[in-house]
C-alpha cells in the first residue's frame, strides 16, 4: 500500500518536472552550450533536474561527451582513413609545374 | 664562425618528391577540414610554396611531413579567415538543420523527444567508438549535408581542440552564432551516426 502510493507520488513529480522544466528541445541546446562555457547556476539545476527525469537527454549528454573524446582521441588518424580522396592527376600537374618554377 | 652543420648547406629541397610522398596526405588532412577538393588543392599548393621559401628553418628536426602539416594548418586556417572576410555571416545565415521534427509530437508533450527520433543506448566507451574502422568515414559523410562553415567549425572544435574564441576569430562569426553553429552540428551528426552504426546492428 505505502509502495503503491509512492510510486504514484514518483509519477506525479516527475509529471510535474516535465511540464514544469524546459523541454528536451530546450535541454540538448543548453547541453550543448556546457560544452562550450560554464552554465549559469539555474540552467544548471534545471538541466540536472531534467536529466534525473529523463534518459533520452542523459543519453544524448553522454553521447555529445563520446564523440568529442572519440574524435579528439583520433584526430591526427583522421587524414589516413578517409582513404577515398587523393589529388587529382590534374591537379598534381599543375602544383608540379608551379613548385618547378619556383626552383 | 661556422654555422652549426645540421643538414648540408648544399641540400637543396626536393618539391617533386614532397609533391608525391605527401601530396595525397596533405590533400586528405586539407579536404577533411575545409570540404571543398579546390580550396584544399589550393592549399597544398600553397604549403609546398611556403615549405620551399622556409626550407632553411626546417633543420631537420622532426619528420617532414609533420613540418609541412604544421604549414598547411596555417593555410587552413587561412582559407577560413579569407572566406570570413569575405563572405561575413548574415543575420539569415544558415547555421544548418534545426532538426525541429525530432521533437514533434502528437501527444501534447510537444518539445519532447519523438520516441522514432530520441537518442538510444549505444553500450559504447570511446575506445570502442575508436576501434571501429569506418569511423572517419562515416564521421565525414554525416558532416557534409552541414553548411560549409558549420561543418568546419565543428571540426575545428571537436578534432583539433580549437578555443571557442579563437574560431570566432579565425570564421569572423560571433560567439552566439558558434554556439547555435555547435548545437545544430551536434544534433545533426549524433543522430547520424547512430542511424549508421547502432541501428543497422540490430
Amino acid at each position: 500500500m505505502t509502495l503503491k502510493l509512492y510510486d504514484k507520488l514518483k509519477h506525479s513529480v516527475r509529471f510535474w518536472l516535465l511540464r514544469t522544466l524546459p523541454t528536451c528541445q530546450q535541454t540538448v541546446e543548453t547541453i550543448s552550450n556546457s560544452m562550450e562555457r560554464p552554465l549559469s547556476l539555474q540552467d544548471r539545476f534545471k538541466v540536472k533536474l531534467h536529466l534525473w527525469i529523463c534518459v533520452w537527454c542523459q543519453w544524448y549528454l553522454e553521447h555529445l561527451h563520446l564523440i568529442r573524446a572519440a574524435a579528439r582521441a583520433k584526430g591526427d588518424q583522421a587524414v589516413d582513413v578517409v582513404s577515398d580522396v587523393s589529388l587529382s592527376d590534374e591537379a598534381r600537374e599543375r602544383i608540379r609545374r608551379k613548385l618547378t618554377n619556383q626552383n | 664562425m661556422s654555422e652549426p652543420q645540421l643538414k648540408s648547406p648544399d641540400q637543396s629541397p626536393d618539391a617533386g618528391r614532397w609533391l608525391d610522398q605527401h601530396g595525397d596526405y596533405l590533400f586528405k588532412y586539407a579536404v577533411f577540414r575545409l570540404r571543398d577538393d579546390n580550396a584544399a588543392e589550393d592549399a597544398v599548393q600553397e604549403t609546398f610554396l611556403a615549405a620551399l621559401k622556409a626550407y632553411q628553418h626546417f633543420e631537420g628536426r622532426g619528420s617532414e611531413r609533420t613540418w609541412l602539416v604544421g604549414i598547411l594548418k596555417h593555410k587552413v586556417v587561412d582559407h577560413f579567415r579569407r572566406l570570413g572576410r569575405e563572405a561575413p555571416i548574415g543575420e539569415e545565415a544558415d547555421e544548418g538543420p534545426e532538426h525541429r521534427e525530432f521533437f514533434e509530437r502528437s501527444d501534447g508533450w510537444q518539445g519532447h523527444w519523438n520516441t522514432d527520433r530520441a537518442p538510444t543506448d549505444w553500450h559504447a566507451t570511446p575506445a570502442e567508438l575508436m576501434e571501429r574502422g569506418d569511423f572517419w568515414k562515416v564521421f565525414s559523410d554525416c558532416l557534409s549535408p552541414l553548411p560549409q562553415r558549420t561543418a568546419s567549425a565543428f571540426t575545428m572544435r571537436e578534432v583539433d581542440g580549437l578555443k571557442t574564441e579563437e574560431i570566432c576569430e579565425i570564421l569572423n562569426i560571433k560567439t552566439n552564432n558558434l554556439w547555435v553553429m555547435l548545437h545544430r552540428a551536434r544534433l545533426h551528426l549524433r543522430n547520424c551516426l547512430e542511424l549508421n552504426w547502432f541501428k543497422r546492428e540490430r
